[in-house]
């Protein structure tokens, strides 16, 4: 039996969801490259971002080197660890609903 | 969507989706080939009207194709590097450190083999229906992480070559007399017209996300 309250609702959101499987699949990501790959708008992204940061899943890195200041993104271990969980629940799920 | 088990497959969906086009690298940018294109058509169309096709030394057909060549690497590479520092990325990123070794192998295979041909053979033809191989070899290598467009385009090349190398046996003597222009034309189709209808086709799809739309 699947206990539904495992899944992470921080990562069950669509857009939390892109961010994160984004940042897990291909390092750092700058936030213009983000906004581009996910279609938000800026204070959707941002608002998600700050959201993942607070939970310790996302880091923030700012570079204030050369013409224009860059924000790029990561992932942390805890949001790594996070992110494999939920999809290990998702899979889950799957097996069990279709048994 | 209220079923655990949709919500969970939709969700699955959008992450492998997500993963395998955050993994797309695009080697060859559409105005690069384009520019390549059109100077290959170009250069095999002004060869063959003056008739130098059939008279050029091997060198200087080697001299023309790899100044052509040149050319394009240079132009794609800036404009990979304009893309990149655009998107705020490193020029050389993962993307293209994982290009280059894909890349690299069949693309230098065919460089030595078509050299060798023209310098040591006088098969020019032959030299030309290598590249086309090789390139093609080289595209559908990089099936794993290049967008659909290119991959069809390593189809297209592969086949074209393997086609050629077929019908250069027709003959006993090969293209004969006619080897460098053969050669020429071969040269203007693939590297040339191929090209410029992918860059084309490019163009007309429009700049699109690598990611569909979250919701």
């Amino acid at each position: 039996m699947i206990d539904f309250s495992q899944i992470d609702k921080l990562i069950h959101e669509k857009g939390r969801l892109a961010i994160m499987t984004l940042l897990y699949t291909r390092g750092e990501w700058a936030f213009q490259d983000l906004k581009a790959e996910t279609g938000m708008s800026d204070g959707n992204l941002i608002t998600h971002l700050r959201t993942l940061s607070q939970a310790d899943y996302v880091s923030e890195r700012r570079d204030s080197n050369g013409v224009r200041p860059k924000t790029s993104y990561s992932i942390t271990k805890a949001g790594k660890k996070a992110f494999r969980t939920y999809v290990e629940v998702l899979e889950a799920i799957v097996k069990a609903t279709t048994k | 969507m209220s079923n655990p088990n949709q919500a969970a497959l939709e969700h699955l969906r959008i992450i492998r989706s997500l993963m395998e086009r955050a993994h797309v690298y695009r080697a060859l940018s559409a105005p690069a080939a384009m520019l390549g294109g059109l100077l290959a058509m170009a250069a095999s169309g002004y060869l063959l009207w003056r008739g130098k096709s059939v008279a050029i030394s091997g060198d200087t057909f080697l001299w023309v194709w790899l100044g052509i060549l040149g050319i394009s690497a240079i132009a794609n590479m800036l404009l990979l590097a304009r893309d990149a520092a655009r998107r705020g990325q490193p020029v050389v990123s993962d993307g293209m450190r994982t290009a280059s070794r894909t890349l690299a192998p069949p693309l230098l295979a065919g460089g030595v083999l078509g050299i060798g041909c023209v310098l040591h053979l006088d098969a020019v033809s032959l030299a030309a229906t290598i590249w086309v191989i090789c390139y093609g070899l080289a595209l559908l290598a990089s099936a794993g992480f290049s967008p659909k467009s290119l991959v069809w385009l390593g189809r297209i090349f592969f086949l074209t070559g393997l086609i050629l190398f077929g019908l250069s046996f027709l003959s006993p003597l090969g293209w004969g007399f006619f080897d460098r222009a053969i050669a020429t034309i071969i040269m203007g189709a693939t590297f040339g017209f191929y090209h410029v209808v992918y860059a084309t086709a490019l163009f007309i799809r429009g700049t699109e996300s690598t990611i569909p739309a979250i919701e």
